[in-house]
């Protein structure tokens, strides 16, 4: 499962405190009923460390290595208009080393300092031997906590931006995936762009920058996140002892965001490349775990690899060598895309065959042995996602963010498992509804597609 | 990356030469298996260069003379495993994981498409029609292109000089016959290694291994002699222009092969140089053009070569410049100090930063985290059981540890001192040529 494709909840109307919230319902009280078993050999485990902020904490023996990342709630959801790129920006300045000595200690210990910023939260990433774990939290907790947000600084921070938006330029599926947010989120919020546009980039200056880090940047915002191979009563008091100047605060309001069609339902991004990325979007319900559940069946049984309903676009009609869906889970709501690669002239042949493969789980009842072989797939692929320390960190930082817990990921399988056939066949009829998809191509414009290689200078030196 | 310990495993070889490797990793219920065979573009010839390729995709997705294709890939999702299969230039190796209580199946399904492959002529001719479209996807990624481009120019006239994805006339023209040939010959126990990593006893899969594989024949395979790829006599650079709004730059240098003494200096060389926070060509390179924006360095150990590869995003104008820099840079390597040992004084000394013990650090980091991934591992083990032709190379995390930084200059004098690279750099189309 990929980090950004999950998220969650109708319930959460008006999302006011950030994750304070979410932090509240995610806790289990004694009237409850006990959390299914996690998939792992050890539970995740929340509490609330000293400093007043929550963790969870899991114990992993497997390899001499700590990851900790600080989850910050907020994400795309929190830019203002016209701001894109923002949220990013923030997260990265957290990371901007001001002392060469500092820098050299990670870099001689190879610590890694990394940052992450998707819909609903952006998060910090430690990863270090365990045998460096208090050096690298001392050195990161101190930036961190204390970022030099010069303009010199801010400045740097936005180039990097817009040379990653050029990185994702030139990748299709995430050309895809931003055009398909933008349009159903009117380009706001969760549709700002990520990295920003020129415009928005260059309107950004010092003074939103520290004020965005102010305000997410505070206790009732903030969760850490652990994979460790150390026990709980080690690593509690060097997190604590580092991370002592997180201020308290109150969190702002984030409004609800949810996505709505677009009046052009046919986007079109012109791509001089071999290939044309066709797509089609679909807007899944998140009223809970039942809901996230079926999603993910539906995105299991349309991608995920040989066998899938997309994978015949593949094997049979030979129109692709890429095939997959992929579900990104906000708050409000699921957006699904299935998409293939195909030759740049048969763009319109591949757009029709999508289409009827979507139609056809649509109209035609999943069987029963598929519904078996989906649950089978979602839960070895939970498990396979989550195998590595940081991976596993990230995935269960999404739950928490969504407000399923440290147990969400249990939550999760145990929903997928209880859901029926006759339940996902009423639930694959409405959400793929071809009268609500957006639709969208990457690639050559229709009139400009000729066979021709690219062009090619040599220089012998 | 090899492995950084013996830790909780067996080895053995089944009286047909299967060698293999069972890996016992409890933390999660899952089970990787990876099957590899001496068999990649290497083996091919001008004729016959993208049938490995080819192969592989049957192999994978064309079913076997027991069950059709279809019928694979609907046992495969209905018992929840990924699976995949991936060609290079020395190995082609399938893969497959899954929960571990699905063992039996993993082990009996890659057995029957591995050594039941069933070739009809429609069958390869609906794979060949996927494989044009892998070549057009790769040739839309930058980095993907640039990094099988720059390795063609880096061994001219050697196997390694071919694409390992191939040729499209070749693959065009593939028939049963010329792909049955290639599968013959290569598919078989004797020319294989297995690696088995998971949530089992290694006790008990030993004997269904053995029950398994064990009938299958041995062919008295022989591998046909490479030679070892020569030094570049003569750098080349190439530009290529797509729809792309930065520049991509790629650098190749001769390196050790897989089996070289002279690996452990250059896993740590190309660390110190292109890799973590800051690395020294990194910095260097930064100082010189405010555009560069990433710079990794990777090394490729092959078995008969192998290659150090420079990678530069920046400003598509700057990299003439920036290839000129990296060139001078990588030139006088074999001077640079990289140990706090290096200098001379105790002040001299404290201001001087570490590589060697940075570069230690993160391979010792690297190999940890490789350790959490089990089809990483299954696929490192299979690797190294293939590749491997010291009789006693001990563990990689030791050799790593004895290398001082004399020895890192004297790798960097052999590799990087003469000069001759090949360059691919991918720009963006001019808009008078739209």
């Amino acid at each position: 499962m990929k980090p950004r494709t999950n998220r969650a909840g109708k319930w959460a109307v008006l999302i006011a405190g950030g994750l304070a919230l979410l932090l509240a319902t995610a806790r289990p009280s004694a009237a409850q009923s006990p959390p299914p078993p996690a998939p792992w050999k050890n539970i995740p485990v929340r509490a609330t460390l000293g400093n007043g902020i929550p963790w969870i904490y899991q114990k992993d023996a497997i390899s001499p290595t700590t990851v900790v990342g600080l989850f910050i709630g907020g994400g795309k959801s929190a830019v203002p208009a016209g701001l894109d790129g923002l949220a990013a920006i923030s997260t990265r300045i957290l990371l901007e080393i001001p002392d060469e000595g500092k820098v050299q200690d990670l870099m001689a210990q190879a610590t890694r300092l990394s940052y992450v910023c998707y819909e609903d939260y952006s998060a910090v990433i430690v990863e270090c031997l365990t045998e460096h774990l208090d050096e690298a939290l001392r050195v990161a907790a101190k930036i961190i906590q204390d970022p030099l947000l010069s303009g010199l600084r801010v400045g740097r921070a936005k180039d990097l931006m817009k040379a990653y938006a050029k990185m994702d330029d030139v990748d299709p599926v995430a050309t895809g995936h931003n055009a398909i947010l933008g349009a159903l989120f009117g380009g706001r919020g969760y549709g700002s762009a990520l990295y920003g546009t020129e415009a928005t980039v260059a309107a950004i200056d010092r003074k939103d920058v520290s004020g965005f880090v102010k305000r997410a940047m505070i206790k009732p915002n903030v969760f850490f996140g652990l994979q460790t191979d150390l026990e709980a009563a080690a690593v509690r008091p060097l997190i604590e002892k580092a991370f002592d100047a997180i201020p308290d605060g109150t969190p702002a309001a984030v409004d609800r965001q949810d996505p709505a069609l677009p009046e052009n339902r046919d986007l079109a991004i012109d791509k001089d490349t071999k290939q044309t990325y066709v797509g089609r979007a679909h807007i899944l319900p998140r009223a809970g775990l039942p809901d996230m559940a079926k999603g993910t069946l539906l995105e299991t049984l349309l991608g995920n690899g040989p066998g899938s309903r997309l994978w015949a676009l593949r094997a049979d009609e030979r129109l692709a060598y890429e095939v997959d869906a992929e579900l990104t889970w906000t708050k409000s709501a699921g957006i699904l895309i299935a998409f293939l690669k195909t030759d740049r002239t048969r763009g319109a042949e591949a757009a029709a065959a999508l289409d009827r493969t979507l139609d056809g789980l649509r109209t035609g009842s999943v069987t029963e042995d598929e519904l078996k072989a989906s649950r089978e797939m979602v839960r070895s692929g939970i498990l396979r996602s989550t195998e590595p320390k940081a991976q596993r960190l990230r995935t269960i930082g999404l739950y928490q963010v969504l407000g399923l817990g440290p147990e969400g990921v249990a939550g999760l399988l145990a929903a997928v498992d209880a859901v029926g056939l006759e339940d996902l066949n009423a639930f694959l009829k409405e959400a793929l509804d071809p009268a609500r998809a957006l639709r969208i191509k990457v690639g050559p414009p229709a009139g400009e597609i000729v066979k021709e290689e690219p062009h090619v200078r040599s220089v012998r030196r | 990356m090899p492995l950084s310990g013996a830790g909780p495993g067996r080895s053995f070889v089944l009286d047909n030469g299967l060698q293999v490797f069972l890996y016992e990793k409890h933390d999660l219920p899952l089970v990787h298996i990876v099957i590899g065979f001496n068999v990649g573009s290497k083996d091919e010839s001008e004729a016959t260069n993208g049938l490995v390729h080819l192969l592989e995709h049957c192999i994978l997705f064309r079913g076997s003379t027991t069950r059709t294709g279809a019928q694979v890939t609907t046992d495969i999702r209905r018992h929840g495993a990924y699976f995949n299969g991936h060609t290079g230039q020395d190995l082609a190796v399938f893969e497959i994981s899954l929960p571990s209580a699905e063992i039996e199946f993993a082990l009996c399904n890659q057995r029957d498409i591995l050594f039941n492959l069933a070739l009809s002529q429609a069958d390869i001719d609906a794979e060949k029609r996927v494989i044009l479209e892998e070549y057009s996807q790769m040739e839309d990624d930058p980095e993907r292109s640039a990094t099988s481009l720059v390795l063609q120019g880096l061994f001219p006239g050697h196997p390694y000089g071919r694409s390992v994805m191939g040729r499209r006339e070749v693959v065009e023209a593939a028939t049963s016959r010329s792909l049955g040939d290639f599968y013959r010959k290569y598919v078989v126990a004797d020319n294989g290694a297995m690696a088995v990593v998971g949530d089992f006893a290694a006790s008990d899969i030993e004997v269904r291994i053995r029950d398994i594989f064990g009938a299958l024949p041995k062919t008295g395979f022989e591998p046909e002699a490479v030679p070892m790829a020569p030094p570049l006599k003569k750098s080349s650079s190439q530009r290529l222009e797509r729809d792309v709004r930065e520049g991509y730059l790629y650098i190749a240098f001769t390196a050790p092969d897989y089996n070289s003494p002279d690996q452990y200096a250059m896993s740590l060389l190309v660390e110190a140089l292109g890799r973590g926070v800051n690395p020294m060509l990194g910095g260097y390179l930064h100082s010189q053009r405010d555009s560069v924006q990433s710079v990794t360095m990777s090394y490729l150990p092959f078995r008969f070569g192998g290659a150090a590869v420079l990678s530069v995003r920046a400003d598509p104008r700057d990299l003439p410049a920036v290839e000129r820099a990296a060139e001078d840079f990588l030139k006088r390597a074999g001077n640079q100090n990289y140990s706090k040992k290096d200098v001379l004084g105790p002040e001299a000394e404290m201001a001087a930063f570490d590589y060697l013990e940075m570069a230690k650090n993160q391979i010792r980091f690297a190999s940890a985290q490789a350790e959490e991934s089990g089809l990483q591992l299954a696929g490192s083990l299979v690797r190294h059981m293939l590749l491997n032709a010291r009789p006693d190379p001990g563990r990689y995390l030791d050799g790593i540890e004895k290398v001082d930084s004399s020895a890192l200059r004297k790798a960097a004098g052999r590799y990087f001192g003469k000069g001759e690279y090949a360059a691919i750099s991918i720009v963006p189309i001019k808009e008078k040529d739209r």
